[in-house]
């Protein structure tokens, strides 16, 4: 889209971080982080909710004073979920704005395009909301430039795919997905781990993101009376595909992938979404303490509760400011020796109580999801 | 059996968008030679307004789809000024990529005023008359009331066109020009208020689509985009400039798109219509309906 549109996007958005530095701005000069997602194109809903972790992490720093004794400014770029954009945004963000690491981004094609020219600047990034095993499998083992501090896309849908079968006690599985990366990657692998607990996938289908009707392939599932149906795509499809078996009646355990984690989606879907299942690293009920006081606090200053995409966002920038500091200087490479080894007593929000910041070689975070199901209109993980 | 009639059925349902959306497309490109590329645009920003009706507004079904007509017939109208009337002495190029321009500003206005998350209109057909009465089962094909009332409008709108362009003076005007626009002019038409009526119940055809579909699907800024694609393929099918052309290419490309989803595979349905208009394109460049004209 045009420069215009993004232009006032980052500007609204980056008001609400900008007005409280720019007061202080005039005692010292702020230090620059950089920030990367989506905020127009097919992911801007998760784009605009991750990138409110990133500001609340940033405002709590700076609350406390900042980091190495100066305010921390966030500056903003939107990739529009389009590789090209991405790596513009990058090369800006590193060469105008000097900053020591990027937060970003959400679409995992991006992210690997982007995080090899960071890497090419030695600036390391911290995914964004990126999930795909992809982003990380490219990293050269025991030097990774970019981190993603929970697990990926495979330990996603590892634990999604076992839970229709092993949670849920459903075996018939048809499969629907979007022929994105993302979502034919999922669905190769819910086939691969669902065949393997003794399910049987009795349907594939696939569809262009942003597809509108679904009715007659949905009528076509219905005559096979799947147990359960796997949905892997954007979180706009996912609710549209909810609403739309509803309507003709096709009644099974629905499960989705991670993009369809937001409050948004179940508003989107309306009663359609009642039971349906999927994998989250995070709920403001998360029974892990420091996710729980993270809520907590994040509930003060907002009108709604944190999710897993305010969490991860949070996670990312905190553990990425917190290295900064432990390195001394806003200096990439140094940042990116402190994120390889030197996180790993850090508390992480996201996951089972205990989780750290301890990146393996490859730059993830192994923790197991929990399994959320909606009931009256929220997420739960006690269903 | 029973399937396939619930094939069909799901097909006309948005092969009545279809139509709405590519008659008005076929008029303009017909009377006025202009390809639009803006006409995804009036649907979506009929599916807005319709939205800000209904659910901010609180109207009536009636009065909202009156107050959808009038503000895509608005649209219409600047589209006109913006498209045609400066630029109708120049090349067709101009125009062309004029709308591209218009198009891609009515997204990003959109995007400002809406935001980009998709919205959805919430149309209770318990409350609008004589919809409320219509069955939602009919033999083996099962269809909920909001997907009716689509092709309902759609025969409506269409038939209303088709008597007004056959029997009024605006109609006739309409199809002078179309055949030939000097002679036209020199038979006493107001070239100027026929460009405008053409692009105003255009747009507004669109529009109404728009709202329409909005209560079964979503509303986002760029969910235009692959609407007007489907219109162009409805309109080359149907032939460039024929009305009657578009409304049955219409419905053939949704019940096509339908059925390959159903037997083929659903990720070929968009596939399936371009495929068809390059094999048009390629062997009866006249569309399925059209009439071969030789040029003197």
């Amino acid at each position: 889209m045009t420069l215009l549109s993004r232009r006032h996007i980052l500007a609204a958005i980056g008001a609400g971080v900008a007005a409280p530095s720019l007061v202080r701005a005039q005692s010292s000069e702020t230090l620059k982080i950089g920030g990367m997602l989506p905020f127009s194109g097919p992911a801007s809903i998760e784009g605009r909710q991750i990138v409110q972790g990133l500001q609340f992490a940033v405002a709590e720093w700076n609350e406390k004073g900042g980091v190495l004794g100066r305010k921390i400014e966030l500056v903003l770029e939107d990739d529009e979920s389009n590789s090209t954009k991405g790596v513009t945004a990058v090369r800006r963000l590193i060469e105008r704005e000097k900053v020591p690491f990027i937060i970003g981004t959400y679409a995992s094609a991006v992210a690997i395009a982007a995080s090899k020219v960071a890497a090419e600047y030695k600036v390391p990034m911290l995914s964004g909301g990126s999930t795909g095993a992809g982003a990380t499998d490219q990293n050269t083992a025991g030097d990774p430039w970019f981190f993603r501090s929970w697990p990926d896309s495979n330990a996603q849908g590892d634990d999604t795919a076992k839970a229709i079968v092993n949670k849920f006690k459903k075996t018939k599985v048809a499969i629907i997905h979007d022929n994105t990366n993302y979502g034919v990657t999922l669905a190769e692998q819910v086939t691969r781990v669902v065949t393997g607990v003794g399910g049987q996938i009795v349907s594939k289908d696939g569809y262009n993101a942003g597809e509108q009707d679904f009715s007659s392939m949905l009528t076509r599932l219905r005559g096979l009376k799947p147990d359960a149906v796997y949905i892997g795509g954007w979180a706009g499809d996912g609710a549209n595909i909810l609403r739309q078996a509803a309507e003709i009646g096709l009644k099974a355990q629905f499960v989705g992938s991670g993009s369809m984690l937001s409050d948004d989606f179940i508003k989107l879907a309306g009663s359609a979404s009642e039971g349906f299942a999927v994998a989250t690293m995070f709920e403001a009920s998360t029974p892990n303490p420091i996710g729980k006081a993270f809520a907590e606090r994040w509930r003060k200053s907002h009108d709604f509760d944190a999710n897993t995409f305010s969490a991860l966002g949070y996670d990312s920038t905190n553990i990425a400011i917190e290295a900064l500091r432990r390195a001394g200087k806003p200096d990439g490479l140094e940042v990116q020796k402190m994120l390889k080894d030197g996180m790993k007593d850090f508390p992480l929000v996201q996951g089972p109580a205990g989780t750290t910041a301890a990146f393996n070689e490859k730059g993830g975070v192994i923790f197991p999801n929990f399994i959320a199901v909606i009931k009256d209109g929220k997420r739960r993980l006690d269903v | 059996m029973d399937l396939f009639l619930q094939y069909v059925a799901n097909g006309v349902v948005t092969g009545s968008t279809y139509v709405l959306v590519a008659v008005g497309l076929t008029l303009i490109f017909g009377i006025l030679g202009v390809v639009n590329f803006a006409h995804g645009e009036f649907y979506m920003i009929g599916g807005y307004v319709g939205i800000v009706a209904i659910t901010m507004l609180k109207l009536p079904v009636l009065a909202a789809i009156a107050v959808v007509l009038l503000a895509a017939a608005l649209v219409g109208l600047v589209a006109e000024a913006i498209l045609h009337k400066p630029l109708k002495s120049r090349d067709a190029t101009n125009s062309i990529i004029s709308s591209f321009g218009l198009a891609v500003a009515l997204q990003n206005a959109a995007l400002l005023v809406m935001g980009p998350q998709p919205q959805r209109l919430n149309l209770d057909v318990s409350k609008i008359p004589v919809l409320s009465s219509l069955p939602t089962d009919f033999g083996p094909v099962f269809l909920p009331q909001q997907r009716t009332l689509i092709p309902l409008t759609m025969v409506i709108l269409i038939g209303v066109l088709y008597a007004v362009l056959k029997y009024t003076w605006t109609g006739r005007s309409l199809r002078a020009m179309a055949q030939h626009a000097t002679v036209a002019r020199l038979c006493g038409v107001r070239v100027q208020s026929v460009a405008v009526v053409t692009f105003m119940v255009g747009s507004a055809l669109a529009g109404i689509a728009g709202m329409l579909m909005s209560s079964i699907f979503f509303v986002y800024p760029v969910v235009g985009n692959m609407i007007a694609l489907k219109a162009f393929t409805v309109v080359i099918l149907g032939g460039m400039g024929n009305v009657a052309g578009a409304a049955v290419a219409g419905l053939l490309l949704g019940i096509t798109e339908s059925l390959t989803s159903a037997y083929v595979a659903n990720s070929m349905r968009d596939v399936v219509g371009f495929v068809f208009v390059i094999l048009v394109l390629l062997f009866r460049p006249q569309g399925l309906f059209g009439k071969a004209a030789e040029r003197s």
